[in-house]
């Protein structure tokens, strides 16, 4: 058994270092990897962070957060929907399952203990700083919400499944942040519209900064700090992101004899 | 030994080790029994297809940088430099997109993972395939 | 220069790295050793991913890649007390 595993792997590997040779030698590919940037790309570069075009830059040093808020914002509201979506679909295939208050010594050991107290107050700061910096630096929303979403899986492992509970952060409070991030995305895409409305002119859809043919925008940056819209979208799809893993950890920690008598029923 | 192109010869290995990758995850997808064997194998070939993309907005220049303004605020001489040397970012914008998809999906088919073994009793597919008619109970 | 052939040698030895961690996950009968195989491939294509030029997808990758996926389906191989 392990010899037939050891003599796959060295095939696999001879495969991969001939053939590549091969490619190489016969220079069939033509040049691999190129030399010279897509005419899309250098539009994207040449347009990210430039103040001296008035009506044509996104502001934002990060191009690909202005690529992913700013260009093609219409694609990342619709990637949060698909993700709110899966995470509604989950609570509702594990409805109706009830965790009643356990009580007693659970969890890991003082060691243990000691060590998350010291360590989860820095996960959480390093995920607000990616978040809050992902204007200037790579970084962003989802990055940081994915980031915090350690936090609530060391606590439930090393306290126990109700410590969150006991804290304030029950299920329901997290439906609601989720709903409440997904809202706020929605509402800040319409943000510059509505203020271009209020004051006569007209504007676009997730408007970032002035346009040649709508010259209202929000401020492009807050204290010399780089912001408009992107800062808000980063913030609001921090806290959703973070609310969702949440849910799904809360939801996949609870036992299983309670789900069986919730499904079956008691014998 | 012929004097061949470094960074060809690199690139080359990436690419087929890639392929070969995916291979063996739609392999796995496909033909493996078990339920749980099938959603790591549908992982690692988002995973896959995804690395596929990055590598397609890789470029050759020396020195190479991330697609990210270090001047703030930039001068016109800052910005030239910036689209001499940096990689395509339009790709790793799309690949966020798809991370967050496939995250999705995934999530849902492991909770759809457990409903059915706490409704069949079992993850093997050919006996949830061969049971007719509904639940255990 | 020695930077740049680093780098080159690091792609290099992590591609077939990568490649041997799928062959052994999608083979291996234990599961949680699978996962495990599964967390390793990760963290080569992290790396790759910063050799790569990516600092953004290395941010997302390593989080939901090598510590939330394997974390949701070693519960889901807990509840489900598979061994194949």
């Amino acid at each position: 058994m392990l010899l037939r595993r050891l003599i796959t792997v060295s095939v696999l590997t001879a495969f991969i270092v001939l053939t590549s040779y091969t490619i190489t030698v016969l220079n069939v590919l033509g040049e691999l990897p190129p030399r010279s940037l897509r005419p899309l790309a250098f539009w994207f570069l040449n347009t990210s962070f430039t103040p001296w075009l008035n009506y044509f830059s996104a502001m934002a040093p990060e191009t690909v957060t202005a690529i992913l808020w700013d260009y093609r914002g219409l694609d990342t509201l619709f990637e949060t929907a698909v993700f709110y979506f899966a995470i509604i679909a989950s609570i509702a295939l594990f409805r109706g399952i009830e965790e009643k208050h356990g009580g007693g010594y659970v969890g890991l050991s003082k060691i243990v203990r000691v060590v998350s107290r010291v360590l989860i107050p820095v996960n959480i700061v390093v995920a607000a700083s990616i978040a809050i910096h992902g204007t200037i630096t790579p970084g962003g929303g989802f990055q940081a919400g994915s980031a915090m979403a350690v936090a609530p899986l060391i606590l439930i492992i090393v306290f126990s499944r109700f410590f969150l509970k006991e804290k304030g952060l029950s299920k329901n409070l997290l439906i609601a942040l989720r709903g409440a991030g997904l809202v706020g995305v929605g509402v800040a895409s319409i943000l510059a519209l509505a203020l271009g409305l209020l004051s006569g002119g007209y504007a676009f859809i997730f408007q970032n900064q002035p346009k040649e043919a709508a010259p209202i925008g929000l401020p492009p940056d807050v204290l010399g700090f780089p912001a408009g819209t992107l800062l808000i979208f980063n913030l609001f799809e921090f806290i959703a992101v973070f609310a969702g893993f949440t849910i799904i950890f809360i939801l996949l920690s609870i036992p299983e004899d309670v789900a069986r008598e919730a499904l079956h029923g008691k014998h | 030994m012929a004097s061949i192109n470094l960074y060809m010869f690199t690139f080359s290995i990436v690419v087929i080790s890639l392929i070969v990758n995916l291979a063996i995850s739609l392999y796995g997808v496909l033909v493996k029994l078990n339920i749980v064997k099938k959603i790591i194998s549908l992982t690692i070939l988002g995973d896959s297809a995804n690395t596929f993309a990055i590598l397609v907005g890789y470029r050759a220049t020396y020195p190479v940088s991330p697609p990210v303004q270090v001047n703030v605020p930039p001068s016109p001489s800052d910005v030239l430099h910036l689209t001499e040397l940096s990689v395509d970012p339009l790709p790793q914008a799309l690949v966020l997109t798809a991370i967050v998809i496939g995250l999705a999906i995934n999530v849902f088919l492991i909770f759809l993972a457990i409903q059915t073994y706490r409704l069949y009793g079992t993850l093997n597919m050919r006996e949830i395939a061969g049971i007719k008619g509904g639940q255990h109970e | 220069m020695f930077e740049a052939f680093f780098t080159l040698f690091l792609m290099m030895l992590l591609s077939p790295i990568s490649t041997i961690a799928v062959y052994l996950a999608v083979t291996e009968r234990n599961l949680l050793r699978a996962v495990l195989f599964s967390a390793l491939q990760s963290m080569c294509y992290a790396f790759l991913y910063y050799i790569l030029m990516a600092p953004d997808i290395v941010l997302v990758y390593v989080p939901v890649s090598i510590g939330l996926y394997p974390a949701a389906i070693l519960f889901l191989i807990r509840k489900t007390k598979e061994c194949e």
